[in-house]
């Protein structure tokens, strides 16, 4: 920030000091929302513990060295902790630790992915449902009900194999195996409708602005008018679904993955705790094998619901935990 | 109840399971071969059935009701046509045959795993929502205080498990160390009983862990949603009200806001039955409880799709129903939404 622009202008700023007030104005937002979201204590404590598992997510060979598989094992059949393997081995030898930290990647890559396509795909139905309005309006939503009532997790069981029946299970994108796509895919295809619900009933309310009427009236399109003065304005109510549904996503990823739909060679917790079940480890007390991973998705979920329901009780002005 | 509010909740409920058939229709034709492939591959299936089957389903004629084709530009009408042998097929109840289950039909296989599914999940929803709107309403009337604060950490961190993160480690303190419950089936293998009561308490030994598995699950996010919703009730004006005639404490909660803020629980809980039943799906392959959840997880390893379409219609189509019941209900009991 400069201190060159004068405290008590008299005139309206124009040209390039405009472009000044205008970030002077959102550098104090920001200030603004740092000092509330610091005040919520349990925003704070999830923040941190992402933050924890963010980093395991970006580097987890610095940590604990690369992914081990049954040919790289470090130890015998489902050892319990010891100082070598402080959280024991499965029932390759493979240590538990080793396992968990990797299960991170993927859990937060799936969960990431997935929310975007949930929240890309909810906004896009959202803005234009209820900006339009009309009949593109009532046909958005009554397709957006029918995902809502569905079972969704039901659903997302029968699509899986369906979908890997159709591209194949070897077939690859980005260096992402066809399975853990398709479990994005699924995700996102079967929780986008809460994210629309919200978005238009955000619309909603800013289509009745003066400034949309302005922008209107001096020949805007539809097209530039969500664009330029509803998604700016609902860009916060966003974030906050964003990470709510982050958290669901990565719930979500972990139930699939327990009942056989993840990937073996990528595993994830809900992968682990599937080979945990596989194994019979609850019934010979391996507790080590399924405390990690359970942990983790519990503090992840956690987490993230923690840090949504902080953001969405400052950013959205129809929050209903406000009180 | 108005009648214009009934007719419009039972056209949404009637169109809502329209869709999900031809939802389930759509997947069965998109699969590669299908359904020939899944058909004819049935090794279980007499070529006589096959043949029975293919002309009941209409196999050989076209998919939809109207064809068109651009070479040359034409559209036809087909009275016969798979869409329709199919919704014909699925109101009969004729939903296919297993391919896991050696050829019986699917609805046998379903029914077989039906009942013990419906216990525990009738079971798990009475106890959550007793236990979950008590804890719910003592945390949102006494917002701020210890209890309060303990309660609505439990049940968040409760909220956060998938049914079956709370499942194991119940199966490896209660059952592995401690012994004090099976760790697996509804009855024991092999047992023989000296009499029905005998059986009886086997089945509630095996009942017990996974029934408090999914209570605990429940009334986490029951308890939460039962708190903002008395958090709301209690500064509505007929609850101040009540508070400035004098009325004590208890009964202003008990008289004016508790039933008020069940109102919108009762949609809520009928919402939450898609999820239920996707943890009990979780929940079942822990415990290995021979119901629905069991049979869709073994499905999915076989691929049996007719088995699998069958689950889904019958989830769908009942989590449908639970929600026009609960509008109706919600209909009789708050005269303001019926306008």
């Amino acid at each position: 920030m400069s201190a060159t622009t004068s405290p008590t202008s008299p005139v309206l700023p124009t040209g390039s000091s405009l472009r000044a007030e205008r970030w002077r104005l959102r550098a104090r937002n920001a200030r603004a929302f740092g000092a509330r979201y610091v005040r919520r204590g349990d925003g704070v404590v999830g923040l941190a513990i992402l933050l924890v598992f963010a980093v395991l997510a970006i580097a987890p060979s610095v940590f604990v060295g690369p992914l081990e598989t049954a040919t790289t094992a470090t130890g015998a059949s489902l050892e319990p902790p010891s100082a070598a393997h402080i959280f024991g081995t499965d029932e390759l030898g493979r240590d538990i630790l080793n396992l968990t930290v990797h299960g991170a990647r993927v859990s937060m890559t799936i969960g990431l992915l997935a929310t975007l396509i949930t929240v890309v795909f909810g906004a896009l139905i959202g803005i234009v449902a209820g900006f339009l309005g009309g009949s593109t309006d009532n046909v958005l939503m009554r397709f957006t009900d029918f995902f809502l009532v569905l079972p969704t997790f039901v659903l997302a069981i029968i699509l899986a194999p369906v979908i890997l029946d159709i591209v194949g299970t070897d077939a690859e994108l980005f260096g992402i195996r066809a399975t853990l796509l398709v479990i994005v895919i699924v995700i996102g295809l079967t929780s986008w409708a809460t994210t629309a619900r919200i978005i238009r009933s955000q619309t909603l309310s800013i289509r009745e602005r003066m400034y949309v009427d302005r922008a209107r009236v001096i020949g805007s399109g539809s097209a530039h008018i969500m664009r330029r003065h509803i998604l700016p304005n609902v860009v916060n109510l966003i974030v906050a679904q964003a990470v709510l549904t982050f958290a669901t996503a990565v719930f979500t990823e972990t139930s699939l993955s327990f009942i056989g739909l993840g990937d073996p060679f990528a595993p994830s917790w809900g992968q682990i705790l599937e080979s945990a079940q596989s194994a019979g480890a609850p019934g010979l007390g391996a507790w080590w094998y399924i405390v990690p991973p359970a942990t983790c998705v519990v503090l992840v979920v956690l987490s993230f619901t923690l840090v949504g329901n902080a953001l969405d009780d400052i950013l959205n002005p129809k929050s209903a935990t406000r009180r | 109840m108005g009648s214009r509010y009934l007719g419009r909740k039972l056209a949404q409920a009637a169109v809502t399971i329209f869709a999900i058939v031809l939802l389930n229709f759509v997947l069965f034709r998109m699969m590669p071969g299908s359904p020939e492939r899944v058909l004819l591959r049935n090794p279980y299936l007499t070529p006589e059935k096959v043949a029975e089957v293919r002309k009941e389903w209409g196999l050989d004629d076209p998919l939809l009701p109207i064809s068109i084709s651009l070479d040359p530009p034409s559209v036809a009408i087909n009275a016969e046509n798979q869409l329709f042998a199919y919704i014909r097929a699925t109101l009969t109840g004729d939903l296919g045959y297993s391919l896991k289950f050696r050829g019986a039909s699917v609805v046998d296989v379903i029914g077989q795993r039906f009942w013990p599914t419906i216990i525990l999940i009738g079971f798990g929803e009475v106890l959550s929502i007793v236990l979950g709107l008590a804890l719910g309403a003592y945390a949102g009337w006494r917002r701020g205080s210890l209890g309060d604060r303990l309660g609505s950490g439990i049940s968040l961190i409760l909220y956060s498990m998938p049914y079956f993160v709370i499942g194991m480690p119940l199966l490896l303190i209660f059952a592995s160390a401690l012994g004090w419950f099976p760790t697996s089936g509804m009855l024991t293998v092999g047992a023989t009983y000296s009499s029905p009561i005998d059986q009886l308490l086997d089945f509630f030994r095996h009942l017990v862990l996974p029934l408090a598995t999914i209570t605990l699950g429940l009334t986490g996010g029951y308890s939460i949603l039962m708190r903002s919703s008395i958090v709301e009730t209690r500064s509505e004006d007929y609850v101040q009200t009540a508070r400035a005639k004098g009325l004590s404490d208890r009964r202003v909660l008990r008289v004016h806001a508790f039933p008020n803020a069940l109102l919108p629980m009762v949609t809520i809980i009928a919402i939450s039955l898609g999820y239920v039943v996707a943890g009990a799906i979780t929940l079942e392959v822990v415990f290995n409880w021979p119901g629905l959840g069991t049979l869709t997880v073994d499905a999915l390893a076989a691929r049996d799709y007719p088995v699998l379409q069958g689950i889904f219609l019958l989830l769908s189509v009942t989590v449908v129903l639970a929600n026009l019941g609960a509008d109706l209900v919600y209909g009789v009991l708050d005269p303001r939404v019926r306008s």
